[in-house]
């Protein structure tokens, strides 16, 4: 299972016009004190076609996330139209918030957005060319979708483990400067015991 | 009896049921839609028709998903807090209830059915390369044990998860079944292997292995659920083999005798489960009491669908049902008060029994019942007694406060989690009084948001609530924004609704439908509520799009939710940097050994060393490091050589007997290092060779010339003593004033030591002598070393002076003696082979300032051993018992030992530890004895010989030290109430 578990999303400033940027209230709560930072991205899918189209908005590194419960807002810029079909700027598409944790994706959430022209006239006989401008954009925000991976939380777990087992009692017991015992002859056999004198 | 058909609306199979400890919920462990499914009942309407029948009253209280795959087996700790679970992802989970208000469904998760009760995952044990077939929690939780299709069984440390105390292996095949002795001296497992094996708890080895019973068995049960009677004497397997029918094997304790079974079923026994309560029988009114033997409750389910009762009086079963359900019988488990019995069976429905005292009998009440462990095990029965003790009333504040002192410390991760009451403030703190609606509209503008160093956007998370607190609004969930001016954002929202209601088949459920439960996606499902979303958006958008074109698309994207798409590789990670400071730490320290290592090779050629002398050592006893040097030729400096500080500069050297000057350079500290340099046959006059012994610290310095050539020298930051070739030893101020005349030894000096203001010569006739020159009194007579070395062909390998001027001295033999000069005899305070060393195991009783505390000459005399002996402890066999006599007997044994070297802070130091041990391991009587001697009388009578001190330190205040370590276990409430009120008595005096 995982040790972050999202509990809530937002989408803040919705319906909005398609040039603002997005913004979801992300609320989550963290198992345990997590030594990395999470690594969040929106992912605006240009086309439904291709994932050639996809646009990574932006990603941020969430951190520090000690155990308990969280909530950060996540805004990232508009898509640049540049690198959308014109054929795909109007109509439904999607936009993607996935977060990462030691590189592995382990949750994605995803929402429908319906970009259409608020203007009567535009949405009857949308020019060819997308007028970016007059476009709003519409997050499904009630129906998100959620997948759910199963990554390796622990990422270096054996590493940890064996610095546990080192026992710290022979350091702790022993004054570190003290040297082998070199006991003189006639007898005296030296006697590794006594190290610590 | 009363059977309850079932009721409970479940069809994917249940593997596992459970009862609360307080009987109010059950918890069942199954297939869910597409992963494992827990979920907690509530009880009431299992036992009560008109409970049933009250909307008002929830049958369902929690759902958990969080299983990735089909959930074996669900058991509640002994205590009632955590729920543990084992699931075929390999993965044990343990459940602790959140201290939540108000309901909550999963993110994303098509059902709105809310939980009534919120239980969250706050451990997920990951060791199991295979399905998790049973997990069984110890009497006293102290330990999780869970078995596997992997073969192994691993047991887990319940207080300080994940960490794993033992994996037990040795089973050949998938292990289906997990058992602990009621007495925690055994856990027994049953596996396909055709054995059932039982196991020790003091070494975790293998303590028997049944397999005669099971060699006809085929691995034809999904589990195999054995058990143990609650008076321990019982074993019963499930699915075993006479003549070629079905059976129960019973294995008694006493000599693991295989001769009984229960006989009867046509299946393979799926699970055996006895009643929790022992019983004896119902005493009729107006007949004559009988003595009648106590007996035990068994219930046995099995794969022919069928369920029986026996009860170990009876040669016959008491009830057999038969056809109780569809499919096999997974699992049983009895009510707290031995007379209800809840069955579980594959075809997913749960069954309730409700027996009466007249079938069953009169239920033993725990005192009753811990006579009876009490009469078979002997002492043995702490644990009942701690079960006993959770529900002790805490009478003292104090101790309530040691109590939670120590929950804190054994459940760091959940130090967050004490009580809501607790956390309400924190949460507060948190909030800074802002309602968590006005934090919400500034959140984006609040936020802290940094650069990383290579131009990364980093965000702090805003922590809105501690982990397990959850008391802000549950109206967050699947909440509407709120912006200002919002309220174009929930147009949406009512359109869709009222959308989704005229939708088809595929459409969005209604919320209120509780028969879709499941949050977690299958691509399958996903399509189904995608084209309903699509479809809602399509009707909403009709009037702007044609939407058929644009349904093609759509299913496109779906595969977008689901996919991990390869825009995201995420970032490199950062490699973990935990694990190299140990390492760098040893690095370091071997590198300082090292060339001293090599000094003193190279200058074993260099020394020639004369008669008898010893390596000499000094014990610089506050704990600081001594490093000694012997050097022919120029003083140097070295820097490795040095140690980090030392309080009291100290010097000595060995002198060789060829004229050399040697240097001895020994200590540093801020008044810089003191030197001492002896010159033999500096000058000749008149046929007598002259000695000079020089004398330097920071430039001051003075000689003094001696007519004899110098042996050995050696001083301390009060004196410097210098013994001849002619058996005079000479004692100088550190100024280089004479302090005595010339004291003739009786033999040539073979160890000089000086500490503060006492000196110790060991002489070639192996006498001691202990003097403070102060003072000047003799502590040691030339007292002779016979008694130590006759009997062995020993030799003296180490000896050495503590500042508190007792003489010590060790064997090559490995033991260590000091002279105690109050009773006039040799002390034996550490031998290497002592085998009580070897196999004491007190490392739970050290904390972690304690390791830092124990410097002193007994540490020195024994530091390696110490360590050994831990070690030791881990591998070896040793049954409990007798490591528990072995290690009180150790402790003791120091204690005496740090009081005899007047060592204060060694002292203090075991002294603790003797108390942490007592207190763990319930010595009451020395316990009290202990503080007995420490408080002393607590009022003034002449008569008394008591010493209100030790070793310096107040007895008194050694008490007040030690109180908070009784204060930790609750059965010593009453101790600890006792001599805190005295304590408070005298300081108020």
């Amino acid at each position: 299972m995982a040790k972050v578990q999202v509990l809530n999303v937002a989408v803040l400033d919705n319906p909005s016009p398609f040039g603002n940027p997005f913004q979801f209230e992300v609320t989550f709560e963290c198992m345990e004190d997590l030594p990395e930072d999470l690594e969040w991205k929106i992912i605006y899918v240009g086309s439904a076609e291709s994932e050639e189209y996809d646009q990574t908005l932006d990603s941020v590194l969430v951190g520090p996330v000690p155990a308990g419960r969280h909530m950060f807002v996540f805004q990232a810029d508009a898509p640049n139209t540049g690198l959308i079909p014109e054929s795909d700027a109007v109509g439904v598409t999607v936009v993607l918030i996935t977060c990462t944790y030691r590189g592995q994706e382990f949750i994605r959430i995803g929402y429908y957005v319906n970009n259409e022209y608020t203007d009567t006239e535009l949405r009857e006989n949308p020019p060819l060319k997308p007028d970016y401008g007059q476009l709003q954009r519409n997050i499904l925000a009630s129906n998100p979708r959620v997948t759910r991976f199963h990554i390796n939380w622990e990422g270096c777990a054996e590493k940890m483990e064996d610095s546990e087992n080192v026992d710290p009692a022979p350091i702790a017991m022993r004054p570190p400067s003290c040297t082998p015992g070199k006991a003189p002859p006639l007898g005296l056999v030296p006697d590794n015991s006594m190290d610590c004198l | 009896d009363k059977l309850t058909r079932p009721w409970l609306p479940v069809s994917k199979p249940i593997f596992s049921v459970d009862i609360h400890p307080d009987g109010t919920k059950f918890a069942t462990g199954g297939q869910g839609e597409d992963s494992g499914k827990v979920v907690i009942w509530n009880m009431a309407p299992v036992l009560r028709e008109e409970d049933e029948r009250n909307e008002n009253i929830p049958k369902l209280l929690c759902q958990m998903d969080n299983h990735l795959a089909c959930v074996n087996c669900v058991r509640w700790s002994n205590n009632g807090l955590y729920l543990a679970s084992g699931g075929d992802d390999k993965l044990v989970m343990v459940w602790k209830r959140a201290a939540f208000i108000g309901p909550s469904a999963v993110f994303g998760s098509s059902s709105k059915l809310a939980n009534v009760e919120q239980w969250r995952c706050v451990m997920i044990l990951r060791n199991h390369t295979g399905d998790v077939m049973d997990v069984a929690w110890s009497p006293h939780d102290v330990w999780l044990a869970s078995c596997s299709v992997d073969n192994t069984i691993v047991i887990w440390n319940a207080r300080k998860f994940p960490e794993i105390v033992m994996t037990l292996k040795g089973h050949t095949g998938l292990v289906k079944g997990l058992t602990w002795d009621p007495v925690g001296k055994y856990i027994a497992s049953q596996a396909d292997d055709r054995s059932l094996k039982v196991w020790r708890t003091m070494d975790w080895q293998l303590e028997t292995n049944i397999t005669k019973p099971f060699s006809e068995c085929g691995g034809t049960t999904h589990v195999l659920r054995l058990s143990w009677s609650p008076d321990g004497q019982y074993l019963v397997s499930a699915h075993a083999m006479n003549n070629s029918g079905p059976t129960a094997q019973i294995i008694e304790r006493d000599g693991w005798k295989t001769n009984m079974d229960f006989v009867g079923h046509r299946k393979a026994v799926t699970v055996v489960k006895f009643n929790p309560k022992i019983f004896k029988k119902k005493q009729k009114n107006g007949s004559t009491p009988k003595p009648s033997c106590p007996y035990c409750c068994c219930a046995v389910g099995s794969k022919d669908r069928s369920l029986s009762v026996w009860l170990t009086s009876l040669k016959r079963p008491l009830v057999v049902i038969h056809d109780l359900f569809d499919k096999s019988i997974m699992d049983i488990t009895w009510t707290l008060n031995g007379l209800g019995l809840l069955v579980c069976s594959m075809d997913g429905t749960v069954a309730f029994l409700d027996f009466s005292q007249d079938e069953l009998g009169d239920p033993l009440n725990e005192e009753e019942k811990n006579a009876i462990h009490q009469n078979i095990y002997g002492k043995s029965l702490a644990i009942t007694m701690e079960s006993q003790l959770s529900s002790t009333i805490i009478e003292n504040p104090e101790m309530l406060k040691y109590q939670q002192e120590r929950q804190v410390n054994q459940n760091p991760n959940e130090a967050q989690g004490i009580g809501p009451e607790s956390q309400t403030p924190k949460l507060t703190n948190v909030l800074n009084g802002e309602s968590l609606e006005d934090i919400r509209k500034n959140l984006l503008n609040k936020q802290v948001e940094t650069r990383t160093a290579d131009g990364r956007r980093r965000i702090t998370p805003l922590c809105i609530a501690q982990l397990d607190t959850g008391d802000f609004s549950p109206a967050l969930f699947n909440s509407v924004p709120i912006l200002p001016g919002s309220s174009a954002s929930t147009q949406l929202t009512p359109q869709i609704s009222s959308d989704s209601s005229t939708a088809n088949s595929l459409g969005l459920r209604p919320s209120h439908d509780p028969t879709t439960t499941s949050p977690n996606k299958t691509a399958e499902e996903n399509k189904d509520s995608a084209t309903a979303a699509v479809n809602s958006i399509g009707m909403k958008s009709n009037l702007l799009l044609t939407s058929a074109s644009k349904i093609e698309p759509m299913k496109a994207l779906d595969s977008r939710f689901t996919e991990r798409s390869k825009a995201t590789p995420g970032v490199t990670s950062v490699p973990l940097t935990i694990g190299i400071t140990p390492l760098d730490r040893v690095k370091d320290c071997s590198s300082v050994k090292e060339p001293k290592g090599k000094d003193e090779t190279s200058s074993d050629s260099e020394d020639k060393i004369m008669v008898k002398s010893m390596a000499k050592r000094k014990g610089e006893m506050e704990g600081a490091e001594v490093v000694e040097k012997r050097k022919k030729g120029r003083p140097r400096k070295d820097a490795k050589m040095m140690p980090i500080s030392q309080p009291f500069p100290q010097v000595t050297f060995l002198l060789s007997k060829d004229a050399w000057t040697s240097k001895s350079m020994d200590g540093v500290s801020t008044d810089g290092v003191t030197y001492l340099e002896v010159e033999n046959e500096v000058s000749v006059v008149s046929g007598s060779r002259l000695s000079q012994l020089k004398w330097s610290r920071e430039g001051r310095e003075w000689d003094a010339l001696l007519p004899s050539r110098i042996i050995i020298a050696a001083g301390s930051n009060d004196v410097v003593a210098v013994a001849c070739e002619d058996r005079t030893l000479s004692v100088f101020t550190a100024c280089g004033r004479r302090l005595i005349p010339s004291i003739i030894l009786p033999a040539p000096m073979s160890a000089l030591h000086c500490s503060r203001h006492f000196v110790m010569a060991l002489t070639a006739s192996a006498t001691l002598s202990v003097w403070d020159v102060q003072k000047q009194t003799a502590l040691v007579k030339n007292e002779s070393l016979n008694p130590i070395l006759s009997g062995t062909d020993a030799t003296v390998s180490q000896s050495f002076l503590t500042q508190q001027g007792v003489a010590v001295v060790s064997l090559s033999n490995g033991k260590t003696y000091c002279f105690n000069s109050s009773l006039e005899t040799w002390n034996l305070i550490a031998d290497k082979q002592d085998s009580l060393v070897q196999c004491t195991d007190f490392r739970n009783c050290v904390s972690a300032q304690d390791a830092l505390g124990s410097m002193g000459p007994l540490a020195l005399t024994q530091g390696r051993n110490l360590s050994a002996g831990r070690l030791a402890s881990r591998l070896s066999s040793t049954p409990h018992h007798l490591q528990q006599g072995m290690t009180l007997a150790f402790l003791e044994k120091q204690l005496s030992s740090a009081l005899v070297l007047l060592s204060a802070s060694e002292y203090r130091h075991w002294l603790l530890i003797y108390a942490r041990f007592l207190v763990n391991e319930g010595y009451e009587l020395r316990l009290r004895e202990l503080c007995q001697d420490l408080l002393g009388p607590v009022h003034k009578s002449s008569s008394s010989s008591w010493e209100p001190t030790v070793l310096g330190l107040r007895k008194r205040d050694l008490l007040t030290e030690v109180l908070p370590v009784i204060g930790q276990n609750l059965r010593f409430q009453r101790l600890f109430t006792e001599y805190q009120d005295q304590l408070e008595l005298l300081r108020l005096k």
